[in-house]
């Protein structure tokens, strides 16, 4: 009887004393599920977001995409911009008790373009490095067949797996057309399983269990400064409503992606705390400009309209970006002047945000020979971005009103893309995360005249080509020094305002909703890095 | 017994009224109806005219005044639509997808269902196993692939209901039709020689309509729902042009912020359109079922 009691005290004591320890675990609401726990499976933003747990980059990006040193303590180019050389960190440690040196970075080039089924290669990150040897154990050299300002973006893009613990143990030799010595490389269920999910940041690989959860625990080694979490858990829930209701519930603690409209009352609510910053993606209409006719606009007797760049100053004059962010955004946005949000990298502060005016676009439409104006098929994914069939809407009302019957057809996004990247729409709605190379990443992925070669104008999928910019752009991608670098940018980026090239409507906010008191850093990528989420108002 | 009574029509009519229940669905359908026919007289605003309305009105409570002195009598939308005139053009879109399906659908079913009953063997194995096949997958379902092959748009969303709905008129009508075509007059018509087309829809199809009448109702109000249903999951009508089930899902998004009338206001406009007429409904199969009369 007395054992028993004592028994029961202890089973009491312990449950007091194990609290604390459960409190150290912090669950987090994903809005949508890494495809993966392999960090060079696929480049996708919750993949992206997942892997910066467990999986560290040569270099680092802070939360508004600055670069920082991460896995290479520092860096220098050659006077010819055609060399890099990075120094690595001494002392980091792989979570099997492994030392980080530069054959695990060699490793990770290697396994790049070789990993089995993925659907999104990395394999850009590294396409642009012609030769990636080691001189020594810690040091990294590159060579680039052109001077290459992004390397470091590029670089900050994937992170470093661990040569051992992918079953290599010997020298590793990086050859763009494949490593002699590799037979084979692990696909994703390695690291799915556990196996070979090593890495050197901060949180170390516990379990994954497709569709439930992603736990993962405080790794002891790590070189930098120990998380405030001992373990922490990622939920995937994709539904709006039930993810806020997990939150309130107390089944979550932190949620990404708190629907818009329930922000009002997520922020009354003094059990929740919700951080917002500036994201860098940018939402724009993009125009067909290739030939006549163009889908879905009629009343131009076959011709297109928006080769016009009179017709395009009248839309972008007809749209109202602040009652946009006002009324569909709920704030949650910020009108934009151009291509990157101010913060970022090559933005020009002299181009200043459209003023709309109605009585203008149409005094522009009639003078372009559209006086009755014509109607026009908008089209838009229905969920990919906040809000994005409203605002579609919203900007139909606005063109309508202009004299520019507007029709919106929404669909899914996998729908959208495959129609967009068959040129079914003559006006569409999407959106662009700008990665750290601010402007120039908009500019050659969006408005550069598509050319495969140099890897320019992979989604300038409105066809726009402009020789002048192309040339701007192409000298601004050659040079290597800060200073003028950011210069050519400014200049592309007022050539792209002034030939309304394309139009960027408002940069999303991101906002994240956390149980009271804990707070976390509002990334620019959107991505909820959880070893941010720290106590604190 | 009054002549007045005499035609089949006067006497249903007569047996109609006697249920005050069928009578005040009866009524609240026509006045439904005759709003929806009217929605440019009856609905102060053109929700679809993207020129009438402005985000500047969006999610204003119901009683609210815009900025120029609109009257928003139960609120707006995100998109500044009035809440009264959208639902009253949405029901419009929502009977009128729903009766011309059905009423196609039941052609397409009585036709292939005489057919299959009359002529039996091969022909009606093959149009009965179609029909089996159809029906044992859910509807929703069926209407949800046909719509992601089809595309979007009223039209695309009628021809799916059809699809979706003239097999259960089929196995109705053949079922009908075997017991009819067994009775003395169909005997008598086949002495005389007459050709089966006119033995077929002379004699037989006006005999087999009193249970189609009856699914008929019933299946008005099932495509009123698939459509709302199909809406609310955002395959079926453009998002500029929307119905009840759309209206009802841009609503969904503001359940938890607590502006309730987006949702509301639309959803009590399809349940009482639904509950009017499956009470009209139930009451004509009362009516027509022979068992029932006494």
């Amino acid at each position: 009887m007395k054992n028993l009691s004592t028994a029961a005290v202890a089973l009491a004591l312990g449950s007091v004393v194990a609290l604390p320890a459960a409190a150290q675990t912090l669950t987090a609401g994903f809005a949508s599920e890494p495809s993966s726990v392999d960090p060079l499976y696929h480049n996708l933003g919750p993949n992206n977001a997942t892997r910066k747990h467990m999986f560290e980059a040569l270099v680092g990006e802070d939360e508004n995409l600055g670069i920082v040193p991460m896995l290479a303590e520092s860096w220098t180019t050659s006077d010819d911009g055609l060399t890099w050389t990075f120094k690595l960190r001494e002392g980091v440690k792989f979570h099997d008790g492994g030392d980080f040196t530069s054959r695990d970075f060699l490793y990770t080039a290697c396994r790049i373009p070789n990993v089995p089924n993925s659907p999104s290669s990395m394999a850009g990150f590294i396409k642009s490095a012609q030769t990636i040897t080691a001189p020594d154990a810690m040091t990294i050299e590159v060579t680039t067949a052109a001077p290459y300002p992004l390397l470091l973006t590029d670089f900050a893009s994937f992170g470093v797996v661990s040569a051992s613990a992918n079953g290599h143990d010997g020298p590793v030799e990086y050859l763009a057309e494949g490593c002699p010595g590799i037979d084979g490389y692990l696909d994703s269920n390695a690291y799915n399983d556990g196996t070979a999910a090593i890495g050197t940041g901060p949180y170390k690989f516990v379990e994954y269990v497709p569709g439930e959860r992603i736990a993962m625990e405080r790794f002891d080694g790590y070189w930098g400064d120990a998380p405030h979490w001992q373990s922490i858990v990622i939920r995937p829930i994709t539904n709006d409503g039930a993810r806020v209701a997990a939150l309130l519930a107390g089944d979550v603690d932190v949620i990404e992606k708190p629907p818009v409209q329930d922000l009002e009352r997520l922020r009354a609510d003094e059990n929740i705390n919700v951080v917002q910053g500036a994201s860098s993606r940018v939402i724009y209409l993009h125009f067909d400009h290739a030939g006549d006719p163009t889908p879905g606009v009629e009343g131009t007797d076959g011709k297109n309209p928006m080769q016009d760049v009179r017709v395009r100053r009248a839309i972008s004059l007809a749209i109202d970006r602040g009652l946009i962010v006002d009324r569909i955004m709920g704030g949650l946005a910020v009108p934009a002047r151009q291509l990157v949000p101010d913060f970022m990298r090559g933005t020009d502060p002299e181009i200043a945000l459209e003023t709309p005016d109605l009585d203008e676009a149409k005094r522009l439409l009639a003078e372009a020979g559209y006086p009755d104006g014509f109607k026009l098929v908008l089209g838009t994914p229905n969920d990919r971005y906040i809000n994005d069939a409203k605002i579609a809407q919203a900007v139909a009302q606005m063109l309508t009103r202009a004299g520019i019957e507007t029709e919106v057809d929404a669909m899914t996004a996998s729908v959208f893309f495959s129609r967009r990247n068959n040129y079914e729409f003559s006006l569409y709605l999407a959106g662009w995360g700008a990665s750290g190379a601010g402007m120039a990443s908009p500019l050659r992925a969006l408005v550069a005249s598509q050319n495969k070669d140099k890897g320019l104008g992979g989604t300038n999928r409105g066809r726009y080509s402009n020789p002048d910019l192309d040339a701007v752009i192409e000298e601004a991608l050659a040079t290597v020094e800060p200073e003028a670098h950011d210069a050519l940018l400014r200049k592309a980026s007022r050539i792209v305002v002034d030939d309304v090239g394309i139009l960027p409507l408002h940069f999303e906010v991101t906002p994240w909703a956390l149980r009271a008191g804990l707070t976390m850093d509002a990334r620019a990528d959107q991505h909820t890095v959880l070893t941010s989420v720290r106590p604190g108002e | 017994m009054t002549a007045r009574a005499d035609t089949p029509l006067a006497r249903f009519a007569g047996d109609f009224v006697k249920s005050p229940t069928a009578v005040a669905a009866g009524i609240g359908l026509i006045v439904i109806a005759l709003a929806a026919i009217f929605a440019g007289t009856v609905a102060p605003q053109n929700p679809y005219d993207l020129a009438q309305i402005t985000i500047l009105d969006g999610t204003l409570p119901p009683g609210s005044e815009g900025f120029d002195g609109f009257h928003y009598l139960l609120g707006s939308d995100e998109q500044g639509r009035d809440m009264y005139s959208a639902m009253i053009y949405g029901l419009r879109i929502s009977l009128f997808v729903s009766f011309v399906a059905v009423g196609f659908a039941v052609m397409v079913g009585l036709v292939l269902g005489l057919l299959a009953a009359w002529r039996g063997g091969w022909v009606d194995g093959l149009i009965m196993r179609i029909v089996d096949i159809q029906l044992s997958f859910p509807a929703l379902l069926v209407a949800l692939l046909l719509l992601a092959a089809l595309g979007k748009g009223v039209d695309k969303v009628i021809l799916a209901l059809i699809l979706v709905q003239w097999a259960y008129f089929a196995r109705t009508v053949r079922g009908a039709a075997l017991v009819e075509i067994r009775k003395d007059y169909v005997t008598a018509a086949r002495s005389l020689a007459l050709p089966g087309w006119r033995i077929l829809f002379g004699h037989l199809l006006p005999n087999v309509l009193p249970p189609v009448i009856v699914i008929a109702t019933v299946q008005v109000a099932n495509a009123i729902a698939i459509e709302a249903s199909l809406s609310f999951l955002g395959v079926g009508v453009p998002i500029t042009e929307p119905s009840l089930g759309l209206l009802i899902a841009n609503g969904f998004d503001y359940l938890l912020s607590g502006r309730y009338w987006i949702s509301f206001y639309p959803g009590v406009a399809l349940l009482v359109t639904l509950v009017c007429i499956n009470v009209v409904g139930d009451h004509v199969r009362d009516i027509l079922n022979p068992r029932l009369s006494r």
